[in-house]
């Protein structure tokens, strides 16, 4: 625990003291982003379609089938899509950012960029958190929206439901503040999984070898999900309790 | 002409747990001197080179480069972390593994410490790298990926990054290690052409004794976490320290422990 507050003082004062090297971060962000695109398309359009169609029964035995846009706004856009946003984007590139600092590491391209004088936390680790930071709040807006377009489909064209009412309720339940919302706790929540992913990349050892890699790999998805869950829980609690 | 040594290390000592690696080591290393640390694996060579540009920092003693004491900055402190980076920059260092840049190409791990501390243009960066390509022998690999490289070309390649800005001092883990032996004669003759054209300072950790002979100014041997003999290669050899003997001799008996 003092290891990875060390770290965090170290980076987040580096974050904020330092422009990160536009030749790490570009790819960085490009594939924290892009990268991530296919992945979050299928899952949120795949959990959209769920959600009106899992809803539609309970709802309509209670004659209330025509709420499936209000469901699909306050449960998708509120919860649901920022969240699987940021724990499975984030274990992604979490993964990614981990074992690539990790094998850094261990093949000692880090002690490398010692020598040559340059501070690894700044160059390395300083533009992969700001990647995340920046890219994983646009996820959580462009699942958002992938989530309502398919919750959208399987309402109207599978479940019958009328697309004005649909589109009337999710505008009503639907501000503009949450759709912000979701934004802004991607962003914590991207903050975080760049902090938690550098930090067990960053910290193994060259003894540790590729044992050690997977285990940082493994640490960054496991801790950084665990992170998101209870971020969103926090957040939530704050801005919807 | 300044006389004053380039590295001074003075009653260095360096525990891992109970595993003590140094105990009170004291050198000196001349400018434009080629010195070379033997010692079997695990003595503490490459901690002591890794003490050098303080990537460890000895639990006693001072490390001086170019009068600057590397063992006494901390690194947590902005000031002493930025005196720290500017004696590193004094360095070039050869890693035992070569430790280029996966995601750069040749090219770009050469120009990577000029593109960092240098205000070169992308033509004379260029030329520069082709240069010190060419100077290890691997003229128009520039484009290829270390994936796509040998071992003794990886090295090459990291020998061209270690002194692509002609640094004070040129650190070399192990050069010959895991190489062929014409291989490791070739790494030899480029530590000698550079001393020899540039003038730099070479400390050379290794376990070659052949490779000692061949380049050595200056001679260390590290047995049992012990500096045993230091002095001119010439001197070292005619003393004939028996940890020396032994390692030259390749016997299983005598004061080096096989742990």
């Amino acid at each position: 625990m003092r290891g990875f507050s060390a770290f965090v003082f170290r980076a987040v004062r580096a974050q904020y003291t330092s422009i990160p090297p536009r030749e790490v971060f570009v790819p960085q962000f490009v594939d924290a982003g892009y990268g991530s695109l296919m992945l979050l398309t299928i899952l949120t359009f795949f959990a959209g379609l769920n959600l009106a169609v899992q809803s539609f029964g309970p709802f309509s035995r209670i004659g209330a089938q025509d709420m499936l846009g209000m469901f699909a706004g306050i449960g998708g856009v509120r919860e649901l899509f920022p969240v699987m946003a940021a724990v499975v984007g984030g274990a992604r590139i979490g993964a990614n950012v981990a074992a690539s600092l990790a094998n850094m590491k261990i093949s000692e391209q880090i002690e490398a960029l010692e020598v040559m004088g340059v501070d690894p936390i700044r160059y390395l680790v300083v533009p992969r958190i700001w990647a995340v930071t920046l890219a994983l709040p646009l996820l959580c807006g462009y699942c958002n929206v992938i989530g309502l377009a398919s919750a959208y489909g399987g309402a109207v064209y599978q479940l019958g439901n009328d697309p004005g009412t649909f589109v009337h309720q999710v505008m009503e339940q639907v501000s503009a503040f949450d759709l912000a919302a979701g934004m802004i706790k991607g962003a914590f929540m991207g903050w975080g999984v760049g902090l938690i992913s550098c930090f067990h990349g960053y910290s193994i050892q060259k003894r540790d070898g590729a044992e050690g890699v997977g285990i940082a790999t493994n640490l960054a998805i496991v801790n950084g999900a665990v992170f998101c869950i209870v971020t969103n829980l926090l957040m939530s609690w704050i801005m919807y309790g | 002409m300044d006389t004053s040594p380039a590295v001074e290390i003075e009653h260095v000592s360096k525990s891992f747990g109970a595993k003590v690696v140094l105990n009170d080591v004291s050198l000196r290393v001349d400018r434009g001197s080629i010195m070379v640390m033997l010692g079997p694996s695990g003595t503490g060579k490459s901690v002591l080179l890794r003490c050098l540009v303080g990537l460890l920092k000895p639990d006693q003693g001072k490390v001086k480069v170019f009068g600057e004491d590397v063992a006494a900055l901390d690194e947590s402190r902005r000031a002493d972390r930025e005196a720290l980076f500017r004696v590193r920059r004094r360095f070039g260092m050869l890693f035992q593994d070569g430790a280029l840049f996966d995601d750069m190409n040749v090219a770009e791990n050469v120009a990577f410490p000029m593109r960092l501390h240098t205000r070169l243009s992308e033509e004379e960066m260029h030329a520069r790298v082709t240069d010190k390509l060419a100077r290890v022998g691997l003229p128009g690999t520039e484009e290829k990926f270390p994936s796509e490289l040998s071992g003794g070309m990886r090295k090459r390649v990291a020998f061209a990054r270690a002194i692509a800005l002609e640094p004070d001092i040129v650190l070399c883990d192990e050069p010959s290690s895991g190489l062929d032996p014409v291989m490791s004669a070739t790494l030899d003759e480029l530590i000698l052409e550079m001393h020899r054209t540039l003038g730099l300072t070479f400390i050379v950790i290794s376990h070659d004794t052949a490779e000692a002979r061949k380049i050595a100014d200056t001679i260390g041997m590290l047995a049992n976490g012990r500096l045993v003999t230091y002095g001119p290669a010439k001197q070292v050899f005619e003393e004939n320290h028996p940890a020396l003997n032994q390692f030259f001799t390749r016997a299983t008996q005598g004061p080096i422990k096989v742990v």
